[in-house]
Formats: C-alpha cells, structure tokens, sequence
C-alpha cells in the first residue's frame, strides 16, 4: 500500500507501539509520522500539523484518549480518529464510539487490521 | 474465553457500522436471547433451519422450539438445554444486531464462528501435563483463607488460566510453575505492574532480575535485545497491559462486568508493601525465573 502523501500522527504512551506502527508506516512508503506520548501533546499535535488519520490509545498518564478524542473533535469535527487499547470491551469501544471514533482497534500491534483501518478511511474519503 | 470484544470483530469486519455497534451497546439491557441465535451458536441448527422455522412462524401460532422439534431441527432435551444455559454476553448484542437487521442470520452464523475459530482460547491449549500443573496451582491458591468468596474464586481461576495462555501463546511453553507463595512485603528487583479496577480489583505484576526482563521481552516482541533500554521495559509493560486487556475482554463477555484498566508501572529495586497480602506464583522459564504477583 502506499502511503506516501498520508500523515499520521499516533500517539500512545509505549514506545514499543508506536515503534511497530512508525515500521509499519515507513515500510508503505508514509513520511509524515507524528509521535506524541499523551493526550495533552495529541491535541497539540493535531492543531499544529492537522494531520489525515490518528491513531490515540486510550489508556494514558496525564490525559486519557478518550478525553483528547473529545478535544480533538470540538477544535475539528472532521478529524479521522482511530482508537486502541489492549481491552476491547464494550464499554472502551462505547465510549471510543460516543466520542466520535471512526474505528477501533484493538492490541497486540497487527499489520492486517492497521491496513484494513487504512483502506477505510480512503473508502471514507471517496476512493485513493 | 475470547481475546477481542465480538462488538470490535464485526466493526473491523465491516460487517456493521459504529453507528450500529452503538445502538446495539446501549439496548443490550432490553433484549432476550431467542432460541434461534442460541441454537446456532451451539451448533443444533444452521442459518437456513432457523430461518425455515421463522417463516412457519408467520403461518402458524407456534413457539419456536416447538415447531423445531416438529421439523427434525432439535430434539425436546435440547430443546431444555438451551433455555437454561448460561451464554456469553456477545450473543446478547448479536440478538439485537440481528433484530434490527443489521445482520443477517447467515451473517451472524458465519461470524460467530469465524470469531470463535479465531480468538476462542480454549483450555485445549494447555498440554495435558502443564494444564494438571496449572490447575493443582489453582486448588492450592483457594487453601487460602481470604479466598471463600465463590465470584473471587471464579474471577482469579479466570485470570490465571489466561494469563498461562498468554504466556504460552506470546512467549512459550518451556516453563513450570512452582507453588503459590504469601508474603506480607517483596523486594522488587524488575517489576511490570498493572492495576485493575472496577466491577473486580486485582493488582498484577510480574518480577523478575535484568537478564529474565531481557530474555522474555525480547520472546514477546520476536527481537534480540542485548541490554535493558526502553524498548524492554516497554515490551514488558505491553504484555502485562495485553493480558490483562484480554481479560477485561472476557469478564466483559462471559459476566458483563466491566473493568479499568490503569496505565502499566516499571520499578526497580523497591520494597514492595502492599495495604494487603501478596501472592506471587514463580514460574520459571529456560532463561530464568519470573514471579507472578496478585494483591487482591
């Protein structure tokens, strides 16, 4: 898949998951990767460089994802926001949903299901 | 037991939209489990055969199981089993999906077994010899006399099961679990921890010296780490964030409870003296020993 053009800003507080998504991206050509480690810097980071999709764990010190989601989406309605989190439960998934996330996904890191996340957002956006 | 909430499978299949999957989560509390759902998730009848028996429905005033039986589809005692079985929560929101046709019945047998083929742990993972090992662990863990509370019981059968499963899915089966250990206090040499809230406390942790955190990261990830850097200590806090996801998974599956997970803790050379007792099982591995820990 290439990704080139496409930037991306993942923010989750384990450098190991953002490692194997910063691979993931490289490896599909993607040269706009934003890192951050909390919410607070996620919504500082989506102001400054506006960025296509994000990925925001929800399980974070200082400000959890879904309250940066919620900050996120009131500066930008539009934004395209992918939650994750090792525990998948509904209630995670409610509250990822209500907050206005496009998708979830749920850990270990797995390339299939960032690249079907990927595919549709394209189909979201009306094709490649 | 399931490794990915069948709410999350279904949006990642594309076969329901978060719009759906939301209605579904808020209405779960209003809907009954109809036989015909229940029938195909225990295998008694396809798709095809309930449909049949729904569009007899619409020509005779019938039950469901009745008409079943009449049709060769179920016999009387299956019939009872399935009135009275105590069935995983995702069929609840699988009834609603259906219902409100967001689903199709075909849709719903296929993914159900696509999912349970997929992330349904079973104790068959254990080999007959580890999972004697596991379970003589856990009779010996209920000797304790904090342990008469049956719920608490059940939620820490639940989660040790799980987590040697985990272990043996992402790190390997090379290892033999020694008898549980109570102290009042533990000198932390590399410790992950994870706090669990909610419906159910439990705080977990593994301990373990540099070389074991090294070795079993670099398992867990598939890398060679040669030194105790970030990556490690992340690689770590991953699994045990992992594990216990999974069983935020399943207790909000099997007994609708729903739990908190906090972010994961690495520490190193404290003394641990938690407000109450401490457990630790130590398991030891090829490459060396890694202790268990529960606070309850």
């Amino acid at each position: 898949m290439n990704l080139k053009g496409l930037t991306v800003l993942i923010c989750d507080d384990s450098i190991l998951f953002r490692k194997q998504m910063k691979d993931f991206f490289t490896a599909n050509n993607c040269t706009s990767i934003i890192e951050v480690t909390d919410g607070q810097e996620a919504i500082d980071a989506y102001k400054e460089n506006k960025p296509d999709i994000v990925f925001l764990d929800i399980i974070m010190p200082n400000k959890t994802g879904i309250e940066a989601i919620k900050e996120i989406i009131s500066y930008d309605s539009n934004a395209y926001i992918v939650m994750f989190s090792s525990a998948g439960t509904h209630q995670y998934l409610k509250d990822a949903i209500l907050a206005g996330a496009h998708d979830f996904l749920q850990k270990p890191f797995d390339p299939y299901l960032v690249e079907t996340i990927i595919e549709k957002y394209f189909l979201s956006q009306g094709g490649n | 037991m399931y490794t990915q909430f069948f709410g999350n499978f279904l949006l990642n299949k594309h076969l329901i939209t978060p719009t759906q999957l939301m209605d579904a989560i808020q209405n779960k509390k209003n809907i009954h489990l109809k036989l015909g759902v229940l029938a195909i998730h225990n295998g008694y009848m396809t798709a095809e055969e309930v449909e049949q028996v729904h569009f007899k429905q619409t020509q005779i005033d019938k039950r469901f199981g009745e008409i079943a039986i009449e049709e060769g589809f179920l016999n009387k005692q299956q019939v009872e089993e399935l009135l009275h079985t105590q069935t995983p929560d995702y069929l609840l929101l699988s009834q609603i999906l259906v219902d409100n046709g967001y689903l199709s019945m075909e849709q719903f047998q296929n993914a159900m077994l696509e999912y349970q083929s997929l992330y349904e742990l079973t104790e068959l993972d254990f080999s007959h010899e580890q999972s004697n090992k596991v379970n003589a662990l856990i009779r010996e863990f209920y000797e304790f006399d904090e342990l008469n509370d049956e719920n608490l019981r059940e939620m820490l059968y639940c989660y040790i099961t799980l987590l040697f499963n985990t272990i043996i899915r992402f790190v390997g089966d090379d290892f033999t679990p020694y008898p549980i250990i109570k102290i009042g206090a533990y000198p932390i040499n590399w410790c992950v921890s994870q706090k669990i809230a909610g419906d159910f406390s439990l705080h977990t942790a593994l301990d373990m010296d540099e070389s074991t955190l090294i070795s079993f990261a670099s398992r867990y990830v598939g890398e060679n780490y040669t030194s105790n850097n970030e990556y490690v200590r992340s690689s770590m806090e991953d699994f045990i964030n992992l594990n216990n996801g999974l069983f935020a998974v399943n207790i909000s599956n099997d007994y609708s409870k729903s739990l908190i997970l906090q972010p994961p803790l690495t520490e190193n050379d404290v003394l641990f003296v938690p407000k109450a007792p401490l457990y630790y099982i130590p398991i030891q591995f090829t490459f060396g020993t890694v202790n268990v820990m529960f606070v309850i």
